[in-house]
């Protein structure tokens, strides 16, 4: 028998699609970090791919001033400055500015130890060395193929369909540099710190009964929250919040049987009220063990076990 | 319900909202500046404000339905987590802990691997040396073409004695590109030996084989002539270092190998990731070792004509190297 999914269980859905991780760290508190983007990780190391280019060829530059003749030398000495400037580069900087680069910076990426610990010099240093071997190694040699046979082209293919596959099926995107040195990606943590919804209302305009209490869950009282903080940077937008505040005090009127007429100029002091009480029971009824996830009134756990 | 009394998560958060605000400056600061501008006291107060708020975090999670406290939580004390567990290293403590003992401690714990290594070398070496014996048409089945140049079986004795002892000018720049390119050769070799060891060692131990073969060709090649002493020589003063770096690459390969191969009691992630901890030291070491032989072929072979020279500051420098990894941070154990 398939059973109609709720709001509450689409939303749970999404949400455990959207990718993240816990770290434990000593303290015993989880701390939800979000995956980073394949996107951003790309462009951080496209920055900084560009940035220590720069840096190879400035040198070149000054060696190519000097008063010997190393034209022959030019191609091996561009690739062993590449790796002698490159490599100390990322571990450097991911070591001494906390899991970022340039590029990651300018992207809002950080590289975290997973054992909740902080960064090792090892991790930093062993991600880093497996990048020279799983990105650059087969980029520069994909950019002499014309002179490799078919056989070290086709090693070649396998190796970065390998190196492609490993951060594309693993849940957390780490690529093989990261699982040796059990190291994530996350995107900059943001902290806006909002303004409590609840208690604004001066007067006890409105009044609810526990039995109208009864209606909603978790979930909605979360939805009447994000209607409550809806960003209104224009006119139109304000004046399309408002319409729908009053529609959604007309149902929340009607739905747990309030008999008092709310006037649409009161709908939002009258939605702040519900809310204020609806997430005082919500929360003591929480508080004696009964969740109510949303108007189903399902439990997180009988969710999490159909 | 009454107006007068806020809910209980109101009061949670008006109650703890000022030292949240305060740990968020502190946090700002050290991400903008980093965590060496912070006084004595702000750094022990930033400490306890993040237990704080992770505590806080904690309670939220269970008593608060309010969406918007409890994302700013998880941010905050995320973001504080990375101030406070931030790696605490100097470049100085980092160079010194390397070379003062930890590579060392590396290196002779991975005894077995390297010792497979120099085996593996010494096996490639000789099989190619016992078949040239045989024919010599087998160099050219080992060394590739760009490596010999013109230095093969066809090559006049008076020839090959050039390439190990003529500095002539115009030569100078041809054995440095050749230089050059045996140094980015064997830089290759040592990664691929590193990193391919994941692949159950098998293409480590080949690639280290391989090595050896090209060595051995060469060593029947020359020894044919009556010229062993002198490529002895003239392969003394950088391979010594060379080839010890290579064989250390591929023990460092080895031991991701051999980690993976036999986990013990450990899943095969963890018993890698173990492993690695000394591999990459190992793979550390040796990239040093390479540049140190580049640096050798390059200069100290150009002007070292003397094959005695040559024996003895390459197997000095060997003796170096031994020094380090046997001496090295003995003490601390």
């Amino acid at each position: 028998m398939a059973m109609q999914e709720t709001p509450a269980q689409v939303a749970r859905r999404l949400d455990s699609n959207r990718r993240w991780f816990d770290l434990v760290p000593p303290e015993g508190v989880p701390i939800r970090f979000e995956v980073a983007g394949l996107a951003a990780r790309f462009g951080a190391q496209l920055l900084d791919i560009l940035i220590t280019t720069v840096v190879v060829i400035a040198v070149l530059i000054l060696l190519a001033l000097l008063p010997f003749n190393l034209e022959p030398l030019i191609a091996s000495l561009a690739a062993i400055l590449m790796l002698v400037i490159r490599a100390p580069y990322y571990i450097l900087t991911e070591l001494f500015w906390n899991g970022r680069t340039v590029g990651k910076r300018a992207a809002g990426l950080r590289v975290l130890g997973a054992d909740g610990r902080g960064l090792t010099t090892h991790a930093v240093v062993a991600r880093n060395l497996l990048k020279e071997v799983e990105i650059f190694m087969p980029g520069s040699l994909l950019l002499a193929s014309g002179g490799l046979g078919t056989f070290w082209n086709v090693v070649l293919l396998v190796w970065i369909i390998i190196v492609l596959a490993v951060p594309l099926t693993n849940r957390k995107r780490q690529r093989l540099g990261d699982l040796i040195a059990n190291t994530y990606v996350t995107s900059r943590p943001r902290s806006v710190l909002l303004p409590d919804l609840s208690g604004g209302s001066k007067a006890a305009a409105f009044d609810f009964t526990a039995a109208q209490m009864e209606h909603y869950g978790r979930f909605e009282l979360q939805t009447l929250e994000r209607l409550l903080r809806a960003d209104t940077a224009s006119a139109s937008s304000e004046e399309r919040r408002r319409e729908s505040l009053v529609q959604v005090a007309a149902q929340i009127r009607r739905k747990i049987g309030y008999e008092e007429a709310v006037p649409p100029a009161r709908a939002e002091e009258f939605l702040r009220a519900f809310y204020t009480a609806q997430r005082a029971f919500l929360e003591q009824k929480r508080v004696f063990g009964e969740v109510r996830d949303d108007k189903h009134h399902r439990t997180e756990d009988a969710d999490q076990t159909s | 319900m009454s107006e007068t009394q806020p809910i209980r998560s109101t009061r949670f958060r008006r109650e703890r909202e000022a030292d949240w605000v305060a740990l968020e400056g502190l946090v700002a600061r050290v991400e903008s500046s980093g965590g060496n501008r912070l006084s004595f006291d702000e750094s022990r107060s930033l400490a306890a404000l993040y237990r704080k708020a992770a505590t806080s975090l904690s309670v939220a999670r269970d008593i608060s339905l309010d969406r918007g406290l409890l994302d700013y939580l998880e941010a905050l004390v995320a973001r504080a987590f990375l101030a406070v567990y931030a790696p605490q290293e100097s470049l100085s403590g980092v160079i010194g802990r390397f070379f003062g003992g930890s590579a060392s401690a590396a290196v002779r714990r991975s005894w077995a691997s390297i010792l497979m290594a120099f085996l593996a070398l010494a096996l490639g070496g000789w099989v190619a040396a016992m078949l040239f014996a045989q024919d010599p048409a087998w160099f050219y089945a080992f060394v590739p073409g760009e490596l010999a140049g013109d230095r093969g079986p066809g090559a006049s004795t008076e020839a090959l004695r050039d390439v190990l002892f003529n500095t002539d000018g115009n030569l100078v720049a041809q054995l440095g590109a050749f230089a050059a390119f045996l140094f980015s050769h064997n830089t290759r070799v040592a990664l691929f030996s590193f990193a391919l060891g994941v692949f159950a060692c098998v293409p480590s131990l080949l690639l280290t084989i391989y090595n050896g073969l090209i060595l051995g060709a060469f060593w029947g090649l020359y020894a044919d002539r009556g010229l062993g002493l002198e490529l002895f020589g003239w392969l003394s003063i950088h391979g010594v270092t060379e080839m010890s770096a290579l064989a250390l690459a591929a023990a460092g390969g080895f031991r991701l190998g051999l980690a993976l191969l036999f986990p013990g009691g450990l899943t095969r992630k963890d018993s890698l990731r173990a492993a690695s901890k000394d591999a990459v030291k190992l793979a550390l070491v040796a990239s040093l070792m390479l540049l140190v032989a580049g640096l050798l072929e390059g200069f100290a072979r150009q002007m070292v004509t003397d094959t005695g020279m040559r024996i003895m500051i390459g197997w000095g420098i060997g003796a170096l190297w031994l020094a380090w990894f046997m001496l090295a941070g003995r003490r601390a154990h």
